[in-house]
């Protein structure tokens, strides 16, 4: 059999359907639980809110769907989008142009996103070390540029591009987020990429041997990575209109934890960009509602600390499951 | 025949630490009492906590957690001193502490077969998150006394900072156990190759648990260490300990895919870091480019040890006569 029936029969619609459906049924529970809880909860303003503040996460998610379902990993995506709206703020600071800012920082996490690529494609280091340093490396050049500076004063123009809503409600950015999600979705359902991509997690060597330059792949993956951190650093600019040094700390974990969530195996090979965009959706409820609750954004990192940990365990007791039930769908 | 080799990559990293203490004990006033017991005091958490992360390395396993697992260790230790509990119980409750943490990081990887660096990661994340909701001020404790800062405090002759004694103390017995100790080969065969391991009658999972066990009781020394040298403890300032400790255990030639390098070089690569880092304090560079240069350090160190230079050295060989490693 080919590759192309061994990778799908291995991530088989029906299993994925029953997870989602799962899934979704989670987000629908957790609407319902925050609601009873906290009525104002059901309002249309507050849903539609939860939609606003996803914006970056959802962004980034995507990108490292891509890349969890290589076996890779990018833990430096928070700091990356730290770095770029560092950048944003000081060069706004010193030309007063929204454009050339905004050009750089796209630059600058494009650059990033290369430099990851580079090292992971290029050499034997494996994903979780080059990131892990890559992070450090980012989150120190972004206090060397700011020092403990806080940059602000952004102009309503900038502003406008994460607080215009679509018919007074729909928040501009779950748009954005639609709109790069359907993009991801058909690159990764229909595309020769994504399929590439589930075959390096699956079995790289495989690949290299069909004559599959895997290597252009992994590359470009983390250079998509590094550009949707410089989109969500600009979508959260213009939400919070204040670049600090201590933003986009905990991103990391709530990225991971949306893709996770959303089934695409921390192994790799298996993976949903759909899966990620309702794990997203779901993280999105439990901030808003845990803030609804009044609880502090430190019981959140708590909780999603908990839950990433028992997705983990979660999957891989479905995989475990799906071994022992027979390798029928592999014959 | 293999013979011995004397010069080997820790005794080269040996020879740069000297190297750099003498430069700059020439161009700094390092030198002084001041700067040498300060390097003793602050590198001797760093040193155990380097052989505790080079042994979770070993296996092919890692722990992002070890920095905040250190917080808990010495908010446990600190919280009990403040009731005027002696030492001698308030040391063993903190390593207990550290052990059960570290052994609930490794439990999860082992049993559900997921990659330890996710697990610990998560981890990380509910330790601070823990700190913050639970913990009453955070976990900052104060005004810590005699009983609990004698030790950090205390030094043979005036010069040796007793904590020193216990972290060389702790490298040699470790260094001891990796050589004649089965536990110690396992660690390799089981980051080296797994499934030889298994043939060889280890059970890697049963290894993984064990070493994760006594970095935990290794990571509770390092954070009473650390812990007793000051008279108040805040758990939250531990986080991001675990890359200076992954930073010193790559540096000395540890490798990250686990199954090769020594704890004596993970010992010197402890030194390395700190001296590397306050060369920078003494050059002016401001404490947090100390971030960015362990995020490179790391890289080049990394790269150094799971590169394949084998190509390369052939072509060196090519140029006179071939000295093979028979």
């Amino acid at each position: 059999m080919d590759m192309r029936q061994m990778i799908s029969s291995r991530s088989g619609p029906r299993i994925g359907v029953t997870y989602q459906v799962a899934l979704f049924m989670l987000l629908v529970f957790l609407v319902v639980l925050f609601g009873i809880l906290q009525p104002v909860f059901f309002s249309p303003d507050v849903l539609f809110n939860v939609t606003a503040i996803i914006g970056e996460i959802g962004i980034m998610a995507l990108g490292m769907t891509f890349i969890i379902t290589t076996g890779g990993i990018d833990l430096s995506v928070g700091y990356n989008l730290q770095l770029c709206a560092i950048v944003f703020g000081s060069v706004y600071a010193k030309t007063h142009s929204v454009a050339e800012a905004a050009a750089l920082a796209v630059l600058c996490g494009t650059a990033c996103g290369f430099l990851n690529g580079v090292i992971i494609s290029r050499t034997k280091i494996p994903p979780l070390v080059t990131t892990l340093a890559t992070l450090n490396l980012f989150r120190g050049i972004s206090m060397i540029v700011a020092g403990s500076e806080t940059y602000s004063g952004f102009p309503e123009g900038f502003k406008s591009i994460s607080s215009t809503f679509l018919f007074d409600i729909v928040p501009i950015q779950f748009l954005y987020l639609l709109a790069l999600f359907i993009v991801f979705n058909l690159y990764y359902t229909r595309g020769t990429l994504g399929r590439n991509l589930k075959g390096i997690g699956f079995n790289e060597k495989v690949l290299v041997f069909s004559g599959i330059n895997t290597r252009r792949s992994l590359l470009f993956i983390y250079t998509l990575c590094g550009f949707m951190c410089s989109l969500a650093a600009l979508i959260y600019l213009g939400r919070l209109s204040a670049a600090t040094t201590s933003m986009g700390n905990d991103l990391n974990l709530q990225v991971i934890t949306a893709v996770v969530l959303g089934g695409t195996s921390i192994m790799g090979g298996i993976g949903s960009v759909s899966g990620t965009f309702i794990g997203t959706l779901i993280i999105g409820v439990l901030r808003k509602g845990f803030t609804l609750l009044n609880f502090s954004g430190n019981i959140f990192n708590f909780t999603l600390g908990l839950i990433l940990i028992v997705a983990l365990i979660v999957f891989a007791l479905l995989e475990e499951r799906k071994k022992n039930a027979g390798r029928s769908g592999l014959t | 025949m293999k013979q011995k080799r004397v010069v080997t990559r820790e005794f080269i990293l040996g020879l740069i630490v000297l190297a750099f203490l003498g430069f700059m004990a020439l161009t700094t006033n390092f030198s002084s009492r001041n700067g040498l017991f300060s390097m003793m005091l602050d590198v001797s958490p760093t040193i155990v906590g380097a052989i505790a992360m080079s042994l979770v390395i070993f296996t092919g396993n890692i722990d992002i957690s070890a920095g905040t697992i250190l917080g808990f260790v010495s908010f446990t230790a600190g919280e009990l001193a403040v009731y005027g509990v002696p030492m001698i119980l308030f040391v063993p409750a903190g390593i207990l502490v550290g052990m059960l943490l570290a052994g609930l990081n490794g439990w999860i990887t082992v049993t559900f077969k997921v990659p330890s660096i996710v697990v610990t990661l998560a981890m990380n994340m509910v330790h601070l998150g823990f700190y913050a909701t639970f913990l009453r001020n955070s976990g900052w404790i104060e005004n810590l006394g005699d009983n609990f800062t004698w030790f950090g405090r205390g030094m043979f002759f005036g010069v040796v900072p007793y904590i020193f004694i216990v972290s060389i103390v702790v490298a040699a017995l470790f260094i001891f156990i990796m050589k004649y100790f089965r536990f110690g080969k396992a660690l390799y065969a089981v980051g080296g190759n797994r499934q030889a391991a298994i043939y060889a009658g280890i059970n890697p999972d049963s290894t993984v648990i064990k070493v994760y066990l006594v970095e935990g009781l290794l990571l509770g020394i390092a954070g009473l260490l650390k812990a007793v040298t000051r008279s108040d403890v805040l758990p939250s300032s531990f986080q991001g300990r675990e890359m200076t400790f992954i930073a010193a255990a790559v540096v000395g030639g540890v490798n990250i895919m686990g199954g090769s390098g020594r704890l004596i070089g993970a010992v010197f690569g402890a030194l390395l870091v700190y001296l590397l880092s306050t060369v920078m304090i003494y050059m002016g560079f401001q404490d947090y480019y100390q971030f960015a240069l362990q995020g490179v350090i790391i890289l080049i160190a990394v790269f150094i040890t799971v590169t394949d230079f084998s190509a390369f050295r052939k072509k060196l060989d090519k140029t006179g006569p071939a000295q093979g490693e028979s």
